[in-house]
């Protein structure tokens, strides 16, 4: 039985580019020239579900959201 | 903001293919009154909301405002409870005029839509949001000739280009920035059934004509008439009701067009065509939209590259500066839009470096229309691009493409 996976969406109303979840999770998301940040594919395996949840805690604008997808 | 270039023509002339059915009446008449709206349309026909629905799905009827999504999904997305409906006639898009002529010159058609669809839904709260102060006054002296609107607001709005986006002006509405919100929820899960003006004038030709009536005119798939705004460098700017399917070509030709360089369809997060190009009038077809039905030509009197920089540079403008890719990205592309023009020869792979920065990265349609447009003016204009990589086309930018002067 495979787990459920979650999808990375980014409200970017919010976002001010600080760039953390870049550092934090870099398998899925670099960071454009102005610093914000290009998400690679928004589906999240159980195997990096756990850094992606640090990244939408650590996200200093609440800007990123991990939602059941 | 002011315009810098002479804008064309207001087109505040009408003209019709086909049978009119919104413009019914005007051919001789500037308004009509409501005595005229009766003579012309008769009564206002009451419904129930199971009966709208069905004539809805039976019409296929579309949004007219640019996304042309269906009604009926609108009002079924309300969950029944008590709604207010809200008649968007806020026209942001500077190469539209159609909202406002209906509401100018046959506003009792809106009004009878929109109370129709208020009533199925058993509110007593619509609001019609514009900004043209004359379609203002006129829905105004409207809502006084006859004896069911009383209840009917009307408010101005602001008319900035993504405040007219229907999210945004129900924001604008409630009191809060008319700018769209973070998270793409419509505005139907706020209880607002928001659709353009144009929307509940078909809605109100459908009420009387029946389904099978409505679709006399169009093509099966989007049956019956659609409003366009024709201007540019066209010889009979106007708004042109049309029905759904017919060729694009005819459209241009009937304008008066002649040696157009390119066709811009949909307005400014619509698409650039060349000329004679195999496009019919339709919104949910395989080929490009006519969004808000706006049909712009650009012809060979003036610099194509140097309309579309001009037009780029004012879609960075109206950025409401919340989205970093938006604020950030469009201004970058309007620059690389310009370098184009003047021949720098690097400036296409940044556009096309920028473009992939910019489409779906946003709160709102406004990064990925702009980069539409822009993209699709980039490839149609191949000669042009040509022309400018070699030194220029050496023609002036006549301003043939409007942007929004005082607005």
């Amino acid at each position: 039985m495979s787990a459920p996976t979650a999808s990375l969406h980014v409200d970017w109303t919010r976002c001010d580019g600080h760039g953390l979840c870049a550092e934090l999770l870099p398998s899925r998301i670099t960071r454009d020239e102005w610093g914000f940040p290009l998400v690679a594919a928004t589906q999240v395996g159980p195997d990096e579900r756990r850094a992606a949840e640090r990244a939408v805690s650590l996200c200093p604008a609440l800007a990123l959201r991990l939602s059941a997808s | 903001m002011t315009a810098t270039l002479p804008s064309t023509s207001a087109p505040d002339r009408i003209w019709t293919i086909g049978t009119p059915r919104l413009l019914a009446g005007l051919e001789h008449a500037t308004r009509l009154d409501h005595a005229h709206h009766l003579v012309t349309h008769g009564g206002r026909p009451d419904v129930t909301l199971d009966r709208l629905l069905e004539l809805l799905d039976g019409a296929r009827l579309t949004g007219r405002g640019g996304a042309g999504f269906p009604l009926a999904a609108k009002l079924r997305a309300l969950h029944g409870g008590h709604g207010e409906v809200v008649v968007n006639g806020s026209e942001s898009e500077p190469a539209s005029w159609k909202d406002r002529t209906l509401l100018r010159r046959t506003p009792h058609l809106v009004l009878d839509g929109a109370l129709s669809v208020a009533a199925a839904l058993g509110t007593r709260s619509v609001t019609v949001a514009v900004h043209d102060a004359a379609a203002a006054r006129s829905t105004e002296a409207a809502l006084r000739e006859r004896p069911d609107a009383r209840r009917v607001k009307v408010v101005r709005t602001g008319g900035a280009f993504v405040a007219g986006e229907a999210r945004a002006l129900v924001r604008g509405l409630r009191g809060g920035p008319a700018l769209p919100p973070g998270r793409r929820t419509p505005p139907t899960e706020h209880g607002a059934l928001v659709a353009n003006a144009e929307t509940f004038a078909q809605l109100a030709v459908l009420l009387r004509l029946g389904a099978r009536g409505y679709a006399d005119t169009g093509t099966s798939a989007e049956p019956g008439t659609t409003l366009l705004t024709v201007s540019g460098a066209v010889s009979r700017p106007g708004v042109v009701e049309v029905p759904l399917g017919t060729p694009l070509e005819i459209v241009v030709r009937a304008a008066g067009a002649e040696r157009p360089q390119a066709i811009v369809l949909g307005g400014y997060h619509g698409a650039w065509l060349t000329p004679g190009a195999d496009v019919a009038i339709a919104r949910n077809g395989p080929g490009p939209s006519v969004g808000a039905g706006i049909v712009l030509v650009v012809d060979d009197a003036t610099c194509a590259l140097g309309e579309l920089a001009r037009v780029s540079g004012w879609l960075a403008e109206q950025s409401a500066r919340q989205c970093g890719p938006c604020r950030f990205g469009l201004p970058a592309l309007a620059a690389d839009v310009a370098a184009v023009a003047h021949g720098h020869p690097a400036a296409t792979a940044h556009a096309a470096r920028h473009l992939s920065l910019i489409a779906g990265r946003g709160a709102c349609g406004h990064p990925d229309g702009a980069a539409r447009f822009v993209d699709t003016g980039l490839t149609a204009l191949t000669d042009e691009l040509a022309r400018h990589a070699a030194g220029g086309c050496g023609r002036p930018v006549l301003g043939q493409l409007p942007i929004g002067g005082t607005r």
